[in-house]
């Protein structure tokens, strides 16, 4: 990779955790109003299930309904991973064994597909449709494109240039569309845990 | 001047918006990724499938009007996020959907990957409308009378006094006790039992608590909280004060809230964050007190008075978000002879369609005909004769599905059952020896 490829990356990356910065300080701004009730279960043990077992697919009914739906997101958002993990190797990539070269384009490549996969159905299917706005559909197409473009990347180098713009743009486009429901997805399952673990209604805490 | 009011009404419900706005919401608005996953999860798109009513397009009117002052893209580029400002036309689009299309039950919130908190979203919605003056006039009307009989306390109270001696003579006939009594103002007492405006919510609670030798007192006031409705903290902490006083007054060690939910939502979980922290006493549900009744065997019950096979709907506010799933069950297997679960039940129990209100307003009777669509089939599909409940609305709504769809079940509420099974075995012991066998 050259160095100004390395710099445009680094540049990314830069406004992407200032951006998400703002938006951490944006929300650390507002007030934190905790539940004040006597609590009936364990708000702590409610958390951690709300990011273990509580995201697994036969926790929720919605997810035993539409499995493939939600497998469909574990790949693409798995994919995503490999794609930001190849990105970061990128600056390593004459050394990288090619085992680790074939995992990451095969994993960008499965999330691609999901990708897409998922922009077609949110094209076709009409609820979905109905509740879209062009930044979903635009923000899902980026990203699908930019891991297209790694899978093509590890396995066919000459493609590094697309993969690495693409990686850019999906860096930056963080913090200013629909991607940064990564960043408040932890905030959202936090405080899913809270409420739901001091009620005693997750966490397997017998109620009081 | 027209639009000068316009401006005024739509200040109005935005200000709302932002004294709303803390950490839970801004993570409820900004981490929907619009998969649409939580549709089926909704009583009202299960009973109605249109777009609309997917949970995620409900919250979308709110989301739009917060990105539009809160999104930088949103700012500048409405039309990619769906930012948009907010006008009166929208208020109103929003009243029917905030009060009338949601009912609060988050059963899309515990099935979203995300644990969106569409609820709280649809709790501002309701602060933003009812600031602005487009809540439902009925639940306004409710909740105003509720707090003015607070304030006129002891002007209600000799014909309350005269309205209680009534019923305690019906609860002596009917259990065949002429020392039951249903104390009012008792000071000293472990319990303040709250009931709802309604002889069926005392006379059976005067029952359970005589034979179960309870210290108890009745409240002056009716559990119901129309402000939790309206979304309203000022108003809904108004009416839990008179209950939060009577009970610091009399010295109980805890308030016991009749069979209905909201009001288990009002006073055992919201009210400790209205009055700045927890109360020196409990608030539990009688449903709790019943599980724990059964229990220790402070209650002789016969479920041979209850035959018929039992099917029990969960309130959304009881169970799900209130954790009390096990508690009915204890009660319903001790007073029944044949209980079978509805499915699906529990914390993923569909809400009955009844609840946030809409049980009171009554232009929305169709409406929350139409919601309860799949509550209706859930009915059929238990094939059970009785269905239980634990809270007055969902019993109302229960009742009004059961004649529109033709159901053919009775409903009835879970002291109901524990009254029947406890007379039944104090008239079995009243039996000779050899008959009672």
């Amino acid at each position: 990779m050259t160095t100004s490829w390395a710099a445009i990356l680094l540049g990314a990356l830069a406004l992407s955790v200032w951006g998400l910065g703002g938006h951490l300080r944006k929300t650390l701004a507002r007030p934190w109003r905790p539940e004040q009730a006597r609590q009936a279960g364990s708000p702590g043990r409610g958390v951690v299930y709300a990011f273990t077992w509580g995201m697994a697919p036969w926790a929720k009914e919605s997810t035993r309904v539409h499995l493939l739906a939600y497998l469909r997101g574990i790949v693409f958002h798995v994919g995503i991973a490999a794609g930001f993990i190849g990105l970061a190797l990128t600056l390593w990539s004459p050394s990288i064994p090619s085992a680790v070269r074939w995992i990451i384009a095969c994993g960008a490549f499965v999330g691609a597909l999901a990708g897409w996969g998922g922009l077609i159905a949110r094209l076709m299917e009409h609820n979905l449709r109905a509740v879209s706005t062009p930044d979903d559909l635009l923000s899902v197409a980026l990203v699908s494109a930019f891991l297209s473009a790694a899978a093509a990347a590890w396995w066919q180098p000459h493609w590094n240039a697309v993969h690495l713009a693409l990686g850019a743009a999906t860096l930056v486009a963080i913090p200013l569309t629909k991607i940064r429901h990564c960043f408040y997805f932890f905030f959202s399952r936090y405080f899913f845990g809270l409420f739901y673990g001091r009620r005693g209604v997750i966490g397997g805490v017998q109620h009081e | 001047m027209s639009e000068a009011v316009n401006t005024e009404t739509i200040n109005t419900a935005l200000g709302a918006l932002e004294r709303a706005l803390d950490r839970r919401l801004i993570a409820a608005l900004e981490v929907c990724a619009r998969c649409g996953i939580c549709a089926d999860s909704c009583h009202v798109y299960a009973s109605d499938p249109k777009p609309a009513h997917v949970p995620a397009a409900r919250a979308e009117q709110v989301r739009a009007v917060y990105r539009r002052h809160h999104d930088p893209l949103g700012r500048l580029f409405p039309w990619l996020v769906g930012a948009k400002d907010l006008t009166e036309v929208d208020l109103d689009a929003l009243t029917e959907t905030a009060f009338a299309s949601c009912t609060l039950c988050r059963r899309c919130t515990i099935n979203c990957p995300f644990g969106v908190d569409t609820a709280l979203i649809m709790r501002a919605a309701r602060s933003m409308l009812t600031a602005a003056g487009k809540a439902p006039e009925m639940l306004v009307m409710l909740a105003d009378a509720a707090i003015a009989r607070g304030e006129n306390a002891d002007e209600f109270r000799e014909i309350y006094r005269e309205i209680v001696a009534g019923l305690e003579r019906d609860a002596q006939e009917r259990l065949g006790d002429p020392t039951l009594r249903i104390p009012l103002d008792q000071e000293g007492a472990d319990i303040l039992y709250v009931g709802l405006s309604g002889a069926h919510t005392i006379l059976p609670a005067a029952i359970i608590f005589h034979e179960a030798k309870a210290s108890w007192t009745l409240s002056m006031f009716e559990a119901s909280n129309y402000g939790l409705f309206l979304g309203d903290p000022t108003k809904a902490k108004a009416i839990a004060r008179r209950i939060v006083d009577e009970a610091l007054r009399l010295g109980v060690k805890e308030v016991v809230l009749t069979e209905c939910g909201h009001a288990y939502t009002a006073l055992r979980w919201e009210a400790p964050n209205w009055f700045g922290g927890e109360f020196p006493f409990k608030i539990r549900s009688i449903v709790e007190v019943l599980a724990d009744y059964v229990r220790e065997g402070r209650l002789d019950l016969d479920p041979s008075a209850n035959t018929e096979p039992v099917t029990y709907h969960d309130s959304c506010n009881l169970a799900r978000n209130g954790g009390l799933v096990d508690a009915p069950r204890i009660v319903l297997r001790a007073a029944v002879q044949n209980f079978v679960e509805m499915n699906p039940h529990g914390k993923e129990n569909f809400c009955c369609g009844g609840g946030g209100g809409l049980v009171a307003v009554p232009e929305w009777f169709e409406t929350r005909m139409r919601a309860g669509r799949r509550k209706a089939e859930q009915i059929r599909a238990a094939a059970a004769p009785v269905v239980a409940t634990s809270c007055e609305n969902c019993n109302l709504q229960l009742t009004d599905l059961n004649g529109y769809y033709d159901l053919g079940v009775k409903v009835m509420g879970l002291m109901e059952l524990v009254v029947n099974a406890l007379l039944a075995a104090k008239q079995r012991q009243a039996l000779p020896l050899e008959e009672a066998a």
